[in-house]
């Protein structure tokens, strides 16, 4: 008897040893394949005035490292190439992105979109406007010919991809040759003064930022003439790695989703600008990939 | 003196006198430029046209500019205008609507090319042989500025009821004050002792049209408001830094540029009619950080940001 079951005790240990060892791993997987960061570095694109933005991201970061008990840090970047090069160097866990840079993160970087801030109008989309001055006698396409057009800046969807996609669409696609000049101003607010003072005589520009400046200044509306407008997109989304731990990406759904249902989340989300924070999906960006297929031969031909 | 030697004397001072005539006649083109007062921004856009219109003639016909200087009144533009008739002149540039107007009164057959002409599709310059260019500027951009920098409940408004295009400068800025509820206060600058004005009122700021009058006496003028804290915008660059605290303005060398354009076309005897006029829409924005520290007015850096220079 014993001949025969100490062969089998060994199979037994053996086999139990293997499913240890098998189990172990298993377990030992996720936490391999998932970052348990100690600390979330959180990208931001500049707006206009950077100094009033940077503060009211700090309240989001300073409530968000108190509930998901990782400190949240936040650094502004220049441009999409720099969200690019600082995810891919693993500078970057997460960003707040406009709705281009966030379209390339995805497609490119395979980042996640998580959330998306709702505005204090109760919009959490934006849609690019192409604008001029109501004196100005531009009305369409043929009469912007030997104008001056002024862009935001190549990587965003309501300032650049938009205008170059409508123009595509209207048989411009040399717009070297179709406009006397065309600038980037750095920001939607920029190009809206520079059409208001004569600097250019045609701008694109966010819809919320225009909306915002007419309603500090309702004379600018009297002023300006849109002439088309785009597809809504959501305007800011925070993406993150994928890598990150699963269980942290959870948690830093939750707490966004959650925010305006505590005082002090509501109170934080006041200071931050925003009524709520809502979930963000990937589909929503499929219509910028269908503007950059439109613009795609335009932005060949000058080189942006 | 016998009888031979006086004709042969009358010949000889004959063909003395058509040698000393001699320079102007073999200046093939002639010129004639009316820069009203010398004011600053129009010699600018002079400098400019005459640089570019000697590149177009490099030796080629010769060309001679006279220049008249007139003190901005309505007797000396018309005397300039008259004297440049008199020189039977092949072209007439004029700087600025009053100047322009008075060459258009004397109604010679000329060719006349006004240019730095504020709007020209809403000032009475026509005519077969006027062309020109000019600039529109957004008024509505200076009140913003101002509100932006401090509130403003009265504007005041420093023009000339002798300039034609200072005067609709005036109605257009007052039309845009009374439609964001701001009062205005017209501050009608003829003579030197009109400044005294500016000493009085309840102005929180002032606007300063393209008035040559006003612009000849800018330094005092902004001197006067400065010790009073009031800042002042305007629509001319303040090249000899008078101390204006915003300028927004149709930058002069283009307009230079398109008025040689448009002369060499003339002199080379392309009809006038066929030449359009041009507007030209594009501005420059000028704050100057010094005068704002004086002032007491600090200008947020995304105002700042919006200039195309900024004077530290």
């Amino acid at each position: 008897m014993s001949r025969h079951s100490f062969p089998a005790f060994r199979f037994l240990q053996r086999l139990v040893a293997c499913l240890l060892i098998c189990l172990s791993t298993a377990i030992a997987l996720p936490v391999f394949a998932a970052e348990q960061p100690t600390e979330l570095l959180i990208g931001i694109e500049p707006e206009h005035n950077i100094f009033d933005q940077m503060q009211r991201y700090r309240y989001l970061a300073s409530y968000l490292s108190d509930q998901l008990g990782v400190k949240v840090t936040l650094t502004i970047m220049s441009r999409y190439g720099e969200v690019i090069k600082r995810f891919k160097s693993r500078k970057l866990d997460g960003a707040f992105l406009t709705s281009y840079t966030a379209s390339m993160g995805i497609k490119d970087l395979n980042l996640e979109p998580i959330a998306n801030p709702v505005n204090l109008n109760g919009e959490f989309t934006s849609q690019g406007y192409l604008f001029v001055r109501k004196d100005s006698e531009i009305r369409t396409v043929q009469d912007m010919a030997g104008k001056r057009i002024i862009f935001v800046d190549p990587a965003t969807m309501e300032g650049y991809l938009f205008p170059l996609a409508y123009l595509e669409q209207h048989g411009i696609r040399n717009i070297n040759k179709f406009f006397t000049r065309f600038d980037f101003s750095g920001s939607d607010a920029s190009s809206i003064f520079a059409v208001l003072d004569g600097r250019a005589d045609i701008g694109s520009a966010k819809n919320t930022v225009f909306n915002n400046l007419i309603h500090n200044d309702p004379s600018i509306r009297q002023e300006l003439d849109i002439l088309a407008q785009s597809p809504r997109i959501p305007e800011i989304t925070l993406c993150i790695r994928n890598e990150i731990d699963l269980y942290l990406q959870a948690k830093l759904v939750n707490v966004l989703l959650q925010m305006d249902k505590t005082a002090q989340g509501r109170k934080v989300l006041e200071q931050f600008k925003a009524l709520r924070f809502v979930k963000s999906k990937k589909t929503d960006f499929a219509v910028i990939e269908e503007m950059a297929q439109d613009a795609r031969a335009a932005i060949a031909e000058h080189g942006k | 003196m016998n009888t031979l030697s006086r004709p042969l004397l009358s010949m000889l001072l004959a063909v003395f006198f058509v040698f000393a005539a001699a320079p102007d006649s073999q200046a093939a083109k002639q010129i004639g430029v009316i820069l009203t007062g010398d004011v600053p921004y129009y010699r600018a856009m002079h400098e400019t046209f005459v640089a570019e219109l000697h590149k177009r003639f490099t030796g080629a016909e010769k060309i001679e500019i006279i220049v008249q200087k007139p003190f901005p009144d309505p007797i000396s533009w018309s005397n300039a205008a008259r004297k440049l008739i008199a020189f039977d002149v092949d072209l007439i540039v004029s700087y600025g609507s009053p100047a322009t107007q008075a060459v258009l009164q004397e109604k010679s057959n000329i060719p006349i090319l006004y240019v730095g002409l504020y709007e020209p599709d809403q000032a009475v310059v026509t005519g077969k042989n006027v062309t020109g260019c000019g600039f529109k500027l957004p008024l509505s951009s200076i009140i913003r500025y101002f509100r932006h920098l401090k509130p403003v409940n009265t504007l005041g408004i420093v023009f000339t009821s002798a300039e034609e295009d200072s005067v609709r400068q005036y109605k257009t800025m007052a039309a845009l004050a009374a439609q964001q509820n701001i009062k205005t206060e017209k501050i009608d600058i003829g003579s030197y002792a009109d400044l005294s004005k500016l000493k009085t009122g309840n102005t929180d700021a002032v606007f300063i049209t393209g008035s040559s009058l006003a612009h000849l006496w800018l330094k005092d003028i902004v001197s006067i408001l400065k010790k009073r804290r009031i800042p002042t915008a305007d629509i001319f660059p303040d090249d000899e830094e008078s101390g204006g605290l915003i300028n927004l303005f149709h930058p002069p060398l283009p307009q230079g540029k398109m008025a040689a354009e448009m002369a060499a076309q003339i002199l080379l005897n392309k009809k006038i009619d066929s030449i359009p006029p041009y507007t030209s829409r594009d501005t420059e924005l000028v704050y100057n950080l010094v005068e704002a520290r004086q002032l007491g007015i600090t200008i947020p850096i995304d105002q700042l940001i919006e200039a195309s220079r900024v004077i530290k």
